[in-house]
């Protein structure tokens, strides 16, 4: 993996036992990887074997972490990438199996959040619907006619989420034709499944 | 249910009991294509000017058909509530059956072009979709994520928009199920009971 020497710099801090002890390594890591996957409200590192570390050291150390564990993560790295990139930063051999584990156990998680991260147009997540029997209006009488109001529930990637409705009303031909056709999607999608 | 035509609206209809049953049949179809394409000033003047009369009693009989149109249509009125409506006029009988028969020629347009008229939120016109398979991103690379792009159609009065979206497979599955079930309560027993009775 290529890393730049800053990151390269907080790594090789994180392995020198003079610096943590390999259960407060343990306890940094475990909160780096928490902290990529959570919106931590308060510190990071709000643990009492953390408190007595030089923080902006620690900070710099947390950048270091985090940006090896996405860059590894990226990239699909399978275990000895990994491991070797640690080992060339001379971790040694428990604090290479303590990353790795912990590794291992968040990938898909944050798999899951880098996959999130794209321009993408916004995401359908849910529908809701309401069925209306139109009587009239002021300008036509006599309309009795079904009507559908269709509220589609979407989330943003580039609001930071943020959910939003798309409301609209169709007859009920058009709800058959709209149904018709995310039917034929769903089909397509079944039969590309089976290749 | 009869029309109610004001006096005024009486007064400028008359005109037509005085020109040619041609000329008010002519007339006929130019309110009809006013109302599907909006009004056309020119015409009054042309027709003003064959019939040597001002122009404005021209758009005074045209509006005035118009309107009967509109209202009948609107109000739905059965074959003898029109022909009792425009009875008022003093129209000859030939006519008031020509009359009759542009209401009823085009009632249905005229009704479709008003109910457009009607406040709603946009409505759905079309939908185009694509599947993809996501296989890499800046922030993640090799990944299988199947998605389905949907371009949803829109109208609201006269304009036209599209949006574009996205979902997965499974919300997919999800919608269809949904509205499946929003198709299927238009024929429940209580939405049936509702819709035989309000007529």
């Amino acid at each position: 993996m290529e890393l730049s020497d800053s990151v390269v710099k907080g790594l090789q801090t994180l392995a020198d036992p003079a610096y943590l002890d390999l259960k407060s390594f343990t306890i940094f890591t475990e909160a780096a990887f928490s902290s990529l996957l959570s919106f931590p409200t308060g510190s990071v590192f709000d643990y009492p074997e953390l408190k007595n570390m030089d923080q902006s050291l620690l900070k710099h150390c947390h950048i270091a972490a985090t940006t090896f564990i996405l860059e590894g993560v990226k990239q699909n790295a399978d275990r000895s990438t990994i491991c070797s990139s640690l080992e060339d930063l001379k971790f040694d051999s428990e604090r290479v199996d303590a990353f790795y584990m912990l590794y291992q156990k968040n990938k898909t998680n944050l798999e899951k959040l880098l996959s999130s991260i794209d321009g993408c147009p916004p995401h359908i997540t849910d529908v809701s619907w309401r069925l209306d029997y139109c009587i009239k209006n002021s300008h036509v009488h006599k309309v009795n006619q079904p009507s559908y109001l269709i509220s589609f529930n979407t989330e943003s990637g580039d609001n930071n989420g943020a959910s939003s409705k798309l409301n609209f009303s169709c007859t009920l031909e058009q709800l058959q034709d709209l149904v018709g056709k995310m039917k034929d999607a769903a089909k397509s999608l079944e039969r590309a499944a089976q290749l | 249910m009869l029309l109610v035509l004001s006096e005024e609206q009486k007064e400028h209809l008359g005109f037509l009991s005085d020109v040619d049953p041609a000329v008010v049949g002519e007339f006929g179809r130019i309110a009809v294509e006013f109302l599907k394409k909006g009004s056309n000033p020119k015409i009054y003047e042309g027709a003003a000017r064959k019939l040597s009369v001002p122009a404005e009693t021209v758009q005074h009989g045209v509006e005035g058909l118009m309107f009967i149109l509109t209202e009948s249509s609107k109000l739905m009125i059965s074959e003898v509530d029109f022909q009792d409506s425009v009875l008022v006029l003093g129209f000859s009988e030939e006519l008031n059956k020509l009359l009759l028969q542009l209401y009823l020629e085009n009632r249905k347009e005229i009704r479709q072009i008003l109910s457009e008229l009607a406040p709603s939120l946009s409505r759905y016109q079309n939908l185009e979709w694509r599947l993809d398979v996501q296989l890499a991103s800046r922030a993640l690379r090799q990944q299988v994520k199947p998605t389905v792009t949907l371009k949803l159609h829109l109208e609201s009065g006269d304009t036209q928009s599209a949006r574009v979206l996205q979902t997965d497979p499974a919300t997919l599955l999800h919608l269809i199920q949904e509205l499946e079930r929003a198709l299927a309560e238009v024929k429940s027993n209580h939405c049936r009971r509702i819709l035989r009775n309000i007529k």
